[in-house]
C-alpha cells in the first residue's frame, strides 16, 4: 500500500505540470492520437502502397537507380507483359483462385458440422475423437509435405487442384473447428430445445434455426481457408511439378528465377501486386468477422 | 487490495474456467428414454465430427505415421526400398548442413521473438480502446499479415537489390548504409533483413491476440486501480500482464512456432545462401526430399522437426500457464 501512496505523490506531482498550463483538453489529446496512429498506420501501409506504385514503372526504371526521373513515367507495361503472350499467369490466377474457393468451401462445410458436433452434442467418446483431431492439429503441416507427397501420388493427387485443396482444408480445419466449436456453444439452449419440441432434425435444426447465428464463424472460417489458401507456397511447390497446374505463388517463385539468367524485376513487382489485391479487398469488406471470430477461436481453444 | 485480487480471480475463472462446456440437446438426461435418446445423439453427434476426423486421419495422422515408416528406410523418390533401422537418424547427427540449419533456425527465433512481442504489445495498448480512429488503424497494421510473408518476400527481393532497390536509397540518404549493399548474397545482412521483414510481418498478428486479451479485462479492475492512485505503468505491470498471461503464452507459442516452422522468407529471399548459410529446417526437409530425392532422410528430419514443435509448445505452455493452469 505505501508503494501505491508514493506512486500517487508522483503521479500527482506530474499531473502539476501539466494542470499549471492548464489540462491539455480532449480534442487536444485526440488529435494527437490520431496523428500517432496515422504514423503507425503508415509504416505497415505505406510499403505495400510502394510497391504497387513502382509496379506501375517501366523495368528498367524498376532496376536502375531511383532518381527524380523514375516518377515521371508511370505505365502498366508490366502487367500488359504479365497477362498477355504466352507464359501469361492468367492460368495461374485461376488455379489460384479455384483451389483457394474449394478450400473455403470444404473448411467452411467440414468445420460446421465438426463444430455442431463438438459444442452441441454430448455423447460417449466424445472426448477422444476431440483428442484425436486435437493432437492432428498440433502438427505442422511442414512436417508431413514429404510423406504426403507420396500418399497423394499414390492417391492420384499429386498434380491435381483438388489434392491442393484437400491439403489446405486438412490444416485449415484447426482454426476452422475452434471458430465453429465456440460459435454453436454461444447458442442459446432454449432455442436448440424449442426446436426438438417442433420436431425438427438435427439437420434441420442446423440449417434453419441455427444457421443465421452461426453465419459469422462460418464466414471467419471460410476468408481464413481462402486467405491460408491463396498465399501458401511450401505444398504448391511440393505437390504441384506441372507448370499449368501452378498457383500464383509458385508461378512468382519462376518469375524470380527469370529466364535466361536475367530477371524482370518490373514483371516480380506486377505479379506480387496482383497476388496482394484479393487478400486486401476480402479482408477490408469482411474484417468485421474475420479479426473477432478469428482471436476468439483462438483465445478459448 | 483484496478486492482487486478477488475480481480478478473472478474475471480469470470467468474468462477460462469454462472453456468447453458441452450442453447436449439430450444425453444427460434421466429417464427410460434415456438410452435410446443417448444412442441418438452420439450417432448424430460421431456423424456429425466425421468429417473432420477424416481429414485429421488420411491428410496428418495417416502421413505422420508413414513418415515415421518412410524414416527407416532408404525410400528414394522413385523405386524400390527396403529397412534400413535407424541409419537415417544417426546420419542425420553427422549431417552438418542439417544440423547446420537447426541451430541457424533456433538463432533466427531467438532473434525475432522477442522484437514481435514486444512491437505487437505496444501496437496492442494503442489500439485496445475504443477512440475514434482506433478500429481504422487496427485494420491497417494487419494488412502486412493479411498479404502474406510469400507475396512480401517477392517484394523485398526487388527492394532489397543493390543499386535500384528502395531499401539502399533510403538508407543511403540517412547515410547508414552505402547504396552497393549487396543484402541478399551475405549472411549477416541477409538475417538482418529478413528479420525486420518477418516483424513487419508478424506483430500485427502478436497485436490482435495480445489486444482481444487486453480487452476481456474488467475495466472495473483499472478504475479501481486509478482510485487507489496506481501509476499507468503500474496497473498494466499489476493488473495486465498477470490476467494476460493466457495471451501472452498464446502469442508467443504462435510466433516461436512459426518461426521455428520458416520457409517462405529464406527460400525466396536468399534460397538457403551463401552456401546453406541461410537454410531453415524445413527448408533442408524440403531440398532432401525433393532435390536429392531422399526421402528416407528427409522423413527422419520431419521427425526431428515433429519433436521439436512439440517440445517446444510444450515447454513454453507448462512455463508461462504456471500457476493459473
Amino acid at each position: 500500500m505505501t508503494a501505491v501512496a508514493a506512486r500517487r505523490d508522483s503521479q500527482s506531482g506530474r499531473g502539476g505540470q501539466s494542470g499549471r498550463s492548464g489540462r491539455p483538453d480532449r480534442g487536444q489529446r485526440l488529435l494527437w492520437y490520431l496523428v500517432a496512429g496515422a504514423v503507425i498506420s503508415a509504416v505497415f501501409v505505406i510499403p505495400l502502397a510502394w510497391e504497387v506504385f513502382r509496379s506501375f514503372q517501366p523495368e528498367s526504371a524498376v532496376s536502375a537507380p531511383l532518381t527524380g526521373q523514375s516518377f515521371s513515367h508511370l505505365t502498366p507495361a508490366n502487367y500488359r507483359a504479365l497477362l498477355s503472350g504466352q507464359d501469361d499467369i492468367i492460368r495461374n490466377v485461376v488455379n489460384s483462385l479455384i483451389t483457394a474457393v474449394l478450400t473455403a468451401v470444404l473448411t467452411a462445410v467440414v468445420a460446421t458440422l465438426a463444430g455442431y458436433g463438438f459444442g452441441l452434442f454430448r455423447f460417449r467418446g466424445a472426448g477422444v475423437v476431440f483428442g484425436i483431431v486435437l493432437l492432428a492439429f498440433m502438427v505442422p503441416f511442414q512436417a508431413v509435405v514429404t510423406p504426403l507427397f507420396i500418399e497423394l501420388h499414390f492417391l492420384h493427387l499429386l498434380n491435381s487442384l483438388v489434392g491442393l485443396a484437400l491439403f489446405y482444408t486438412t490444416f485449415s480445419l484447426p482454426i476452422g473447428v475452434y471458430v465453429m466449436r465456440n460459435s454453436f456453444l454461444q447458442v442459446p439452449t432454449e432455442l436448440i430445445d424449442a426446436a426438438r419440441v417442433d420436431g425438427a432434425s438435427v439437420m434441420m435444426t442446423l440449417g434453419r434455426v441455427l444457421r443465421p447465428l452461426v453465419m459469422p464463424g462460418i464466414a471467419t472460417t471460410a476468408l481464413y481457408a481462402f486467405l491460408f489458401s491463396w498465399t501458401e507456397l511450401l505444398g504448391a511447390l511440393s505437390f504441384m511439378t506441372n507448370d499449368s497446374l501452378f498457383t500464383l505463388p509458385v508461378a512468382l517463385s519462376n518469375v524470380e528465377t527469370g529466364t535466361y539468367g536475367s530477371v524482370n524485376y518490373g514483371l516480380l513487382l506486377a505479379g506480387a501486386v496482383i497476388a496482394m489485391i484479393p487478400c486486401v479487398i476480402v479482408y477490408v469488406a469482411l474484417q468485421r468477422f474475420y479479426v473477432r471470430g478469428l482471436v476468439s477461436g483462438a483465445l478459448k481453444g | 487490495m483484496s478486492t482487486l485480487t478477488q475480481a480478478r480471480d473472478s474475471a480469470r475463472r470467468t474468462r477460462f474456467g469454462l472453456a468447453w462446456v458441452r450442453r447436449g440437446p439430450a444425453g444427460a438426461r434421466r429417464g427410460p428414454a434415456r438410452t435410446a435418446e443417448a444412442r441418438r445423439t452420439t450417432r448424430a453427434g460421431l456423424a456429425l465430427v466425421s468429417p473432420a476426423l477424416l481429414f485429421a486421419g488420411v491428410f496428418t495422422l495417416f502421413p505422420l505415421g508413414f513418415g515415421i515408416y518412410i524414416s527407416l528406410t532408404n525410400w528414394p523418390l522413385i523405386g524400390p526400398y527396403h529397412f534400413i533401422g535407424l541409419s537415417n537418424y544417426t546420419a542425420l547427427i553427422h549431417n552438418s548442413v542439417f544440423l547446420q540449419s537447426i541451430v541457424f533456425t533456433l538463432e533466427y527465433t531467438a532473434i525475432v521473438t522477442i522484437p514481435i512481442f514486444v512491437v505487437g504489445y505496444a501496437l496492442a495498448v494503442f489500439v485496445r480502446s475504443n477512440r475514434p480512429g482506433t478500429s481504422v488503424f487496427r485494420t491497417l497494421i494487419f494488412i502486412p499479415y493479411i498479404v502474406g510473408l510469400v507475396t512480401e518476400s517477392y517484394m523485398a527481393v526487388v527492394e532489397l537489390q543493390p543499386g535500384s532497390g528502395t531499401a539502399n536509397f533510403v538508407l543511403s540518404k540517412l547515410g547508414i548504409v552505402s547504396n552497393s549493399t549487396a543484402w541478399l548474397v551475405h549472411t549477416g545482412l541477409a538475417t538482418v533483413a529478413i528479420c525486420v521483414l518477418v516483424v513487419w510481418f508478424a506483430s500485427g498478428l502478436t497485436m490482435m491476440l495480445l489486444m482481444a486479451g487486453m480487452q476481456a479485462i474488467p475495466t472495473e479492475l483499472y478504475e479501481s486501480a486509478k482510485t487507489d492512485g496506481a501509476s499507468w505503468w503500474m496497473a498494466e505491470r499489476r493488473i495486465t500482464l498477470p490476467l494476460l498471461r493466457r495471451s501472452i503464452a498464446l502469442s508467443l507459442i504462435v510466433s516461436v512456432v512459426g518461426s521455428f516452422l520458416a520457409f517462405n522468407q529464406f527460400f525466396i529471399l536468399t534460397d538457403g545462401g551463401p552456401g546453406t548459410s541461410t537454410e531453415s529446417v524445413v527448408m533442408s526437409i524440403y531440398s532432401t526430399a525433393f532435390a536429392q530425392f531422399n526421402v528416407g532422410l528427409a522423413s527422419a528430419m520431419s521427425v526431428v522437426l515433429v519433436i521439436v514443435v512439440g517440445l517446444i509448445t510444450f515447454v513454453q505452455f507448462r512455463y508461462l500457464q504456471g500457476d493459473s493452469a
